[in-house]
């Protein structure tokens, strides 16, 4: 059977799995009333993303040297900084610095499931945990993440409660407070045992070398900071110039991922250091004494420079979009590669480089331009597609 | 389009696309069949004004039957592999579109046709001058543009231009939401110096029934259906309401949420239907249940595409006692034309 033929077969038997058609039902409306109440509370969001829309436009242009500006300052901060030009560069610096036979926590990145990077580490035999919920479920189920912030958006209560239960040996109701639980306990003791912590970041002040997490299960801070050494993968598109430019990024970000206020914002610019010693700088106090950044190209310059498609780098990975598309409503991440729905057949063009694959997708968007309403960047996503088709029909 | 890019574009589309070149219609139906709706409203052919009817419409019934097969041909074990080559499927099944077409040229009236005749018969009621091109109106070439074969269209719009300026067309009066946005936002990028003026036909209608009295001829609880290219493309959302509104025994009822721009697609878009039409099914069915849960006797709305698709839904869902019209047999109802 073709690549097409196969692709179809996978969404059309998602479409008619009910338990996911369920789970998305309820997240949707869930995440609809949620963002309503936000911008209801904090009206002032709609034009400050507007002003987002702006230092993004702004700081795509210039990807580079801001890459080349926060790898000094965070070098200056005591911390290592690298530029990887391609997906392979990127899992080389970090297999390197994991090594292996190392136990590894994770906090969920996209980008790191763009370059496979948790694979590769469990190639070279290290163990690796994800720590964040829903990223565990679907690391547990060997299943992959079907929606950007939230992985497991398909796997409804009762499926999670079959899982845990069978991991723990226990018999678990589908009680949402007690899978949690579970999986705290089962999680806590390999955030303290863990050689090293990897994440990725949603913004970087290129200024100060500074990363930014938003969360709201508080895994990042611990991944980040109980481990004594934290690698970090950035997708250089999440540079902005200033710490003030960043602040307004990070809270577009949470408001349009349905957040009035995340439980927990980090900054982190480097690794722990002690100065109550005499004055003597000493690095690994109670934090990682290892600050490892590596900043991802992997197709993001050239991308840039394309007049039609440089707008899928001003995204900030919020998903609002996804539970606007009706496609994704039925099917989930399965309209998707590593990234999900209109936009995501752009980022498997430019980025994973899989033109099949991106002809699918691309000819799965309804081109009914909701996620464009919704999203903060005013991305304008059937534009996107169009243009797409027309690099994959006509070639170029 | 060569061996290689043709392998990415899936066929049902190149199939649609080789329609539009060759037959100047989206199935490659012989030409004239589509203006036989306009035989006896005795339209001119020359005007400064013309309604452009599209192609949705005028061969909507072509393209319910052809669709029924598709999506037979999908549910079939070769399903999955279909729009890799829906022309041949057709000639292996002996489907021959010539034949169907033949077979709908013989029916005496084109049901789906009705809401182009309401269309004229409220525009001339408005006292609007227009008239139509009948079998010699070019296809838009919307889906060209729309299946990534810029090229194509950009000719296509060309040659669009230059028969429409020859005939001394001034101004169009669209109606289909796809091709209405066509002609005023995506033909002008490829034809440098366009000066035709497009206006859709809501746009006229409201300017239109200002201190008119609108009455619909029975009381009815009426939910209104936006179609993509109207609300998002084209941006008329308050337009269609307010002419809703102004209809006295309507009363208009909205959906939770899903409406205007946050309008839910009927799952019809741009060729969709034809590359997946067990999913634009399935989109049409969840559509659908969105308006039927409001309680509403009558779902409006202003697209052949979504009405074919609203019509396949309710049938799904065996929903009998909710009807889909088009917005233009609403407004021709409640003047009485």
């Amino acid at each position: 059977m073709s690549a097409f033929g196969d692709y179809k077969k996978e969404i059309m038997n998602a479409a008619h799995n009910e338990r996911i058609r369920l789970a998305l039902s309820r997240a949707i409306k869930r995440y609809r009333a949620n963002v309503d109440n936000a911008l209801k509370k904090f009206p002032q969001t709609v034009k400050l993303a507007e002003e987002v829309r702006e230092i993004k436009e702004k700081a795509i242009g210039q990807m580079d040297r801001l890459a080349e500006q926060a790898c000094e300052a965070i070098e200056a901060n005591h911390g290592k900084a690298y530029i990887a030009k391609t997906a392979d560069d990127a899992l080389n610096i970090i297999g390197g610095l994991v090594g292996s036979g190392k136990l590894v926590v994770k906090a969920k990145s996209m980008t790191s499931e763009e370059i496979g990077l948790r694979e590769h580490l469990e190639e070279k035999g290290n163990e690796v945990y994800e720590t964040d919920l829903g990223e565990f479920i679907v690391q547990k189920l060997g299943s992959r993440p079907m929606h950007i912030l939230a992985p497991a958006v398909h796997v409804p209560k009762e499926d999670v409660a079959r899982l845990l239960s069978q991991i723990t040996g226990e018999e678990l109701p589908a009680d949402v407070e007690i899978l949690v639980a579970t999986a705290r306990k089962l999680l806590r003791e390999k955030f303290f045992e863990a050689d090293i912590g990897i994440s990725g970041s949603n913004v970087v002040a290129a200024e100060t070398g500074s990363l930014f997490f938003i969360e709201n299960e508080g895994n990042i801070r611990l991944a980040t900071s109980a481990p004594p050494v934290h690698i970090a993968l950035v997708g250089m598109e999440k540079l902005v110039p200033t710490l003030n430019e960043a602040w307004k990024v990070a809270e577009v970000t949470w408001r349009y991922a349905n957040y009035t206020i995340p439980q927990y914002i980090s900054v982190i610019s480097g690794p722990s250091s002690t100065g109550d010693i005499e004055k003597v700088i000493t690095y690994g106090a109670h934090g990682p004494r290892e600050f490892h950044v590596i900043f991802l190209d992997g197709g993001r310059t050239e991308l840039a420079r394309h007049p039609g498609l440089r707008q899928v780098l001003y995204c900030l990975r919020c998903g609002g979009c996804l539970y606007e598309c009706p496609v994704f409503g039925v099917t989930a991440g399965h309209f998707g590669d590593k990234y999900f729905a209109g936009i995501g057949a752009v980022w498997a063009a430019m980025i994973s480089g899989d033109k099949e694959k991106a002809a699918a997708l691309a000819y799965t968007c309804l081109t009914c331009g909701r996620c464009k309403v919704r999203c903060p960047m005013k991305i304008d996503v059937p534009e996107m597609v169009v243009e797409m088709r027309k690099l994959l029909a006509e070639g170029g | 389009m060569n061996k290689k890019t043709k392998g990415l574009i899936p066929p049902g589309l190149v199939y649609v696309a080789d329609n539009i070149t060759s037959k100047q219609n989206l199935l490659g139906a012989p030409r004239g069949i589509g203006a036989r709706w306009a035989r006896e409203l005795n339209l001119p052919q020359e005007a400064e004004t013309v309604f452009f009817a599209g192609c949705g419409y005028q061969y909507n019934t072509s393209l319910q039957s052809l669709m029924s097969i598709i999506r037979k041909l999908d549910k079939s074990p070769i399903g999955a592999e279909l729009p890799m080559g829906l022309a041949s499927f057709q000639k292996k099944l002996g489907i021959d579109p010539a034949q169907v077409y033949r077979r709908l040229a013989a029916k005496d009236s084109d049901a789906a046709a009705q809401p182009l005749r309401d269309a004229v018969r409220v525009l001339k009621e408005l006292g609007v001058e227009f008239g139509y091109l009948a079998e010699d109106e070019p296809c838009c070439g919307g889906v060209l543009h729309y299946i990534g074969l810029e090229k194509k269209f950009a000719q296509n719009a060309q040659n669009l231009y230059e028969k429409l300026k020859a005939r001394g067309v001034k101004r169009i009066i669209g109606i289909v939401p796809s091709c209405t946005h066509t002609l005023a936002e995506l033909i002008p990028k490829h034809v440098p110096g366009y000066d035709l003026e497009v206006k859709h036909f809501l746009q006229v209608v409201l300017e239109g029934i200002k201190n008119r009295d609108l009455h619909f001829p029975r009381e009815a609880k009426v939910v209104y259906h936006d179609p993509c290219q109207l609300s998002r493309y084209l941006g008329l959302i308050e337009e269609p309401r307010q002419i809703l509104k102004s209809i006295e025994g309507i009363e208009l009822v909205e959906t939770d949420w899903t409406h205007g721009e946050w309008a839910t697609c009927c799952g019809g878009g741009g060729g969709f239907e034809v590359v997946f039409p067990e999913l634009s099914q399935i989109l049409a069915v969840n559509r659908a249940k969105e308006l039927v849960e409001t309680g509403a006797h009558i779902i409006v709305t202003h697209c052949p595409g979504c009405i074919m698709q609203l019509e396949e839904g309710l049938k799904a869902l065996k929903v009998k006692d909710v009807e889909v019209l088009d917005l233009a047999q609403v407004v021709a109802m409640a003047m009485g034309v």
